[in-house]
């Protein structure tokens, strides 16, 4: 997964669609990101390059909105509801989560059991 | 400023070098090049049916002769060039064929008119006129018989032509010198052709010309000639190494000789005596004057009895390096006394002559005598020459202030300021300026501007070719040639830049005046429509891919120097100071350091400085990135073009796709320049930089070949960082790139970058650590500290010693790295300064600065460079220099360039990850 600044990225990606839930006054969607390309990706312990500033789910809540459209820990955000993922900041990353207005994000998500079941299956990877 | 001034004298010379051969090749190709189209191709046809063997030079000589008849209409000049370049033998020397083809054209003559004798010389001289023709006749008869073919030589013509359809048609192209040897032009020859012993050849062509077309003579009188026997002057002079080749055509000629009449051999020999001929006829009136033609007279007779094939070439080559005196042909004078060059004295007198064209020829033969020869300069200039010339550039006659301007091209090319300043002290940069004014004829402008290019390049006059043609040259030239238009007609799309030599010219005059420190770039700002006109020529070559050339590297560069300390010189630029600066990030650094080298818990305080740094990312994105730039009620013009965002597009597609190290050089320069200081515009471009990709491509360059291209896109990256985020993204993306550049030790890197270059990097390298422990650590895993710890101990440069150091210092001061540096092997001896850095020594802060970066930094004002100065400070305090010398050895970095290997990182950088709080990085959502 890693990737050369400003060019284009190959990835095999999942969609994955989250009904957030109201808790109180909140919405949430019941997981936690990590990364960000104004975090130290060294600390990242999901990514496999440990240059990869991207996003990342580092927790999920059991039963939660995300692990049951099966958001799995370790994967990386691509995209949240369109909106790139691989070069922003940990805060935007998270206001693009979480706004109000919005009761659903569909996230494009990659995680390396993707990848593998892709080769096995195909040899190749499609292109996103 | 000594950056910018490097470059432009360096390229101003090469320039004016190349300008000087060039008038040689270039007048040539012009001539094949703009007339060819139609005619030639008739005459073409035509001769290759009477001959197969002379085809070739046929054409060419015709196509030549073609243009010759079109252009007398219009521009003499070409005419003549065109003329040498045919008999020479063509600026290729072809030389055999286009006497084959005359030969041919006569061979029919005396098919047609049989033994007559004296109709086949009559036929030659008119067909050929071409050389040979006026030789043969003069060679097999007696000079009087000569002078009389000469006279008779329109009727002789006249029946030529008739006869041979297509003899006279080549001819024709000709005729115009025709006129000439009849017309009181002669005696011009006169004068002209004790210079010319040189160039026989060339003088013989334009008689020959002449000579063959009848109608020409009809219609083209004096006028005509003139032109063009000055023209082929010059291509003389331009040609002068090259003189050579007529020699060697010579023997062409002489075949064909032989083939139309049994007796003449000596091409050579004829040659002369058409000079005489006219010198004969010469002026009488002038003392001086008919005291040469005497002289010349008999010489003449001598020269019919003893034709001299080589003393010929040894004039010649004497002319060329005597320049002038006693000139040429050794052997020649032997053989005749009485024969000789013009002094030079006699030469700058003849500027003077009453008639014009002997001034012409004059000035002609002074750019020959001058080309590459600095003793004739020097003496042109203590004989008073130059404000002759200079006095010539307002000359009425296209053809007097042509040559003029040729001779002083020449002299004011070269080392020798002393020309230069000759020039500009009678008055000859307006003179210049009035006359690119005043001309259309593309050669004149082409050889004002060689001029002033060769000018601009001497520091004191700079300020004066600003003063009297900076508007006019950006007019007249700039703006027409980049296709700019003040008002963008919206029917018709925009004009692509026409990279032509005068365009050329005269960027890189305004290349060399931009140097001339802050006055120059505030009236080169100023001036109206050059940085516009500037920036739609680079534009437009980046829309053409067209990038690599000469007049694109002179835009860069003049757009460079323009940018410099745009934030301080520009009118108004007190608005855009950024308010901010005190909290901007650099300036905050040493707030921030200081806490952190204060604290005693190292841990807790890069936790809270990492949070710290992500909060103030998210102000930065505000900034830079929300608060986007301001919004314009019109477009932005003239100089504001400068620091506009836009900008940054066009040096990245530059730095990009250019192969001209000087264009990436200067593109790197001006993003470096633009992206210092703090004002709003230098954040905008250093976000837009960021926005545009812009990072990688710089750090792509990094990895080039030319050492001054590192250097620029090194302290580039160094003003980029000033900026929070691009200091992450280059602390994460060039670190490999920025220390594979670094030696190793004593082995220098396969690059061997100079000293100023490696100093550039390490500075970079520590601007980029300092305030980002981050970016320290990657600086290890990059396995630098190797590198650096070898620069701090061996290296023969202290400038480089203190750099490396001071890098190794930011990094131990970083507690948090200590445990991997220390699993590493490293040891706090190794993180402080070497015996020889003793902190005295850099206290004093100046010597810590490398000289190269400071023009484009602002050392002082920014609060970049105070932030540099208090971390050196505080680092020198903090080390003692111990040297332990023990860990040299074992270092080895055979590896570190290509395997900077990230996932090495996890290891230190996990460790500390398990200390701190996952906090920052984590957040629910």
């Amino acid at each position: 997964m890693s990737f050369v600044p400003g060019q284009p990225v190959t990835a095999v990606v999942e969609r994955i669609e989250i009904q957030k839930l109201r808790q109180g006054e909140n919405l949430i969607l019941g997981f936690s990101i990590g990364g960000g390309i104004d975090q130290d990706p060294g600390q990242n312990p999901f990514s496999e390059d440990k240059s990869d500033k991207g996003i990342y789910v580092t927790r999920i809540s059991p039963k939660g909105p995300a692990d049951l459209a099966g958001l799995k820990i370790g994967d990386k955000i691509m995209q949240v509801n369109g909106w790139d993922m691989t070069m922003v900041t940990h805060d935007q990353a998270h206001k693009k989560l979480t706004k109000k207005k919005e009761d659903v994000v569909r996230l494009l998500v990659t995680r390396k059991s993707l990848e593998e079941a892709v080769k096995q299956s195909k040899g190749s990877y499609p292109k996103h | 400023m000594p950056a910018e001034v490097k470059q432009e004298q360096s390229p101003s010379n090469a320039t004016s070098l190349a300008m000087m051969q060039e008038p040689q090749e270039v007048v040539e190709e012009t001539v094949t090049i703009e007339e060819d189209p139609g005619t030639p191709t008739s005459h073409v046809s035509v001769v290759t049916s009477d001959d197969g063997t002379t085809r070739r030079t046929e054409t060419k000589g015709i196509s030549a002769n073609v243009k010759v008849t079109k252009m007398v209409k219009t521009v003499t000049t070409r005419t003549v060039r065109q003329v040498p370049l045919g008999p020479d033998g063509l600026p290729l020397p072809e030389g055999t064929s286009p006497l084959g083809s005359y030969t041919d054209s006569i061979d029919r003559r005396y098919l047609k008119n049989g033994s007559d004798r004296f109709i086949t010389p009559q036929a030659t001289s008119t067909l050929t006129r071409s050389y040979n023709n006026s030789y043969n006749d003069s060679y097999g008869e007696t000079p009087e018989s000569q002078y009389i073919r000469h006279y008779g030589l329109h009727d002789g013509y006249a029946d030529l032509t008739d006869n041979y359809g297509s003899l006279s048609r080549g001819v024709n192209y000709r005729p115009p010198r025709y006129p000439y040897m009849p017309n009181s032009y002669r005696p011009e020859n006169s004068y002209t052709l004790p210079i010319r012993k040189d160039d026989y050849g060339h003088v013989a062509q334009p008689q020959v010309p002449m000579g063959s077309s009848t109608v020409d003579l009809n219609r083209s009188q004096p006028e005509r000639f003139q032109p063009e026997p000055y023209g082929l002057e010059d291509d003389r002079r331009s040609l002068g190494p090259e003189e050579e080749e007529p020699y060697e055509l010579e023997p062409d000629y002489s075949t064909a000789n032989r083939r139309t009449l049994p007796g003449a051999n000596r091409g050579r020999t004829h040659r002369e005596p058409l000079r005489d001929g006219p010198r004969v006829r010469g002026y009488p009136d002038d003392p001086i004057e008919a005291e040469l033609i005497d002289e010349r007279h008999p010489y003449i007779h001598g020269m019919y009895s003893a034709p001299l094939a080589q003393p010929e070439r040894g004039s010649m080559a004497s002319l060329d390096r005597m320049g002038g005196r006693r000139s040429p042909s050794i052997d020649s004078i032997r053989k005749d006394p009485r024969w000789r060059d013009p002094d030079l004295p006699e030469v700058i007198a003849m500027l003077g002559h009453p008639i014009d064209p002997v001034k012409s020829n004059a000035a002609a033969y002074l750019q020959h005598l001058c080309y590459e020869n600095d003793k004739i300069k020097k003496d042109v200039r203590q004989l008073k020459g130059i404000p002759v010339l200079v006095g010539l550039l307002d000359h009425p006659k296209s053809e007097v202030h042509r040559k003029a301007c040729g001779a002083l091209r020449n002299i004011s090319y070269g080392k020798d300021n002393d020309n230069k300043v000759a020039i500009k002290n009678c008055d000859g940069i307006p003179a210049l300026i009035r006359l690119l004014r005043k001309t259309n004829d593309m050669e004149v402008r082409e050889l004002i501007t060689g001029t002033l290019w060769n000018l601009s390049s001497y520091e004191p006059l700079k300020m004066v070719i600003i003063n009297h043609g900076l508007q006019t040259l950006t007019n007249e030239v700039i703006i027409p040639h980049s296709g700019w238009e003040h008002e963008p007609n919206e029917d018709s799309k925009p004009r692509d830049a026409e990279w032509t030599t005068v365009f050329k010219n005269t960027s890189g005059c305004l290349r060399n005046v931009s140097s001339d420190g802050a006055e120059a770039r505030r009236r080169l700002r100023e001036c109206e429509g050059l940085v516009d006109a500037l920036l739609h020529a680079l534009q437009s070559a980046v829309g053409k891919k067209d990038m690599d050339n000469k007049s694109v590297e002179n835009c860069v560069c003049i757009m460079r120097n323009l940018s410099y300390h745009v934030h301080k010189e520009v009118p108004g630029a007190e608005k855009y100071q950024d308010p901010s600066a005190l909290q901007a990030p650099g300036s905050a650094g040493p707030q921030r350091k200081k806490k952190d080298d204060a604290g005693c818990f190292g841990g807790k305080k890069a936790k809270e400085e990492w949070f710290n740094q992500g909060r103030k990312n998210c102000e930065n994105d505000k900034s830079y990135d929300t608060l986007d730039l301001p919004k314009r009620t019109e477009p932005s013009k003239g100089f504001e073009l400068l620091y506009q965002p836009e900008v940054v597009r066009l040096y990245l597609s530059l730095l990009t796709e250019s192969q001209n190290y000087n264009t990436l050089e200067a593109a790197a320069g001006a993003l470096q320049n633009l992206s210092a200081g703090q004002w709003t515009w230098s954040s905008y471009i250093r976000a837009t930089v960021r926005k545009e990709k812009g990072l990688p491509i710089l750090v792509e360059l990094l990895r080039s070949d030319s050492d001054k291209v590192v250097r620029a896109v090194a302290i580039a990256l160094r003003n980029l960082s000033i900026d929070r985020r691009n200091k992450d993204l280059i602390g994460s993306y060039a670190m490999r790139d920025l220390v594979s550049n670094l030696p190793s030790g004593q082995q220098r890197p396969a690059k061997n970058l100079e000293e100023d270059t490696v100093v550039a990097i390490l500075n970079t390298i520590h601007e980029i650590v300092t305030d980002s422990s981050e970016n320290a650590r990657s600086l290890i895993q990059a396995q630098a500290i190797e590198k650096l710890v070898a620069i701090n101990r061996t290296s023969q440069s202290a400038r480089e010693t203190k750099a490396a150091s001071h890098v190794l210092q930011t990094v131990w001061s970083y507690k948090e790295l200590r445990n991997a540096l220390t699993k590493d092997g490293w040891n706090k001896s190794h993180f402080q300064p070497t015996v020889t850095a003793t902190p005295k020594a850099t206290k004093n802060g100046k010597p810590g600065y490398d000289d190269t970066t400071l023009p484009l930094m602002e050392k002082n004002q920014d609060g970049y460079s105070t932030i540099d100065q208090r971390d050196k400070d505080c680092k020198y305090k903090t080390g003692d220099g111990s040297v332990d010398l023990t860990e040299r050895e074992p270092l080895k970095n055979d590896t570190n360039r290509k395997h900077y290997i990230r996932s090495n990182r996890p290891a230190v950088s996990l460790v500390d990850a398990c200390d701190v709080k996952p906090q920052p990085v984590d957040s629910w959502v």
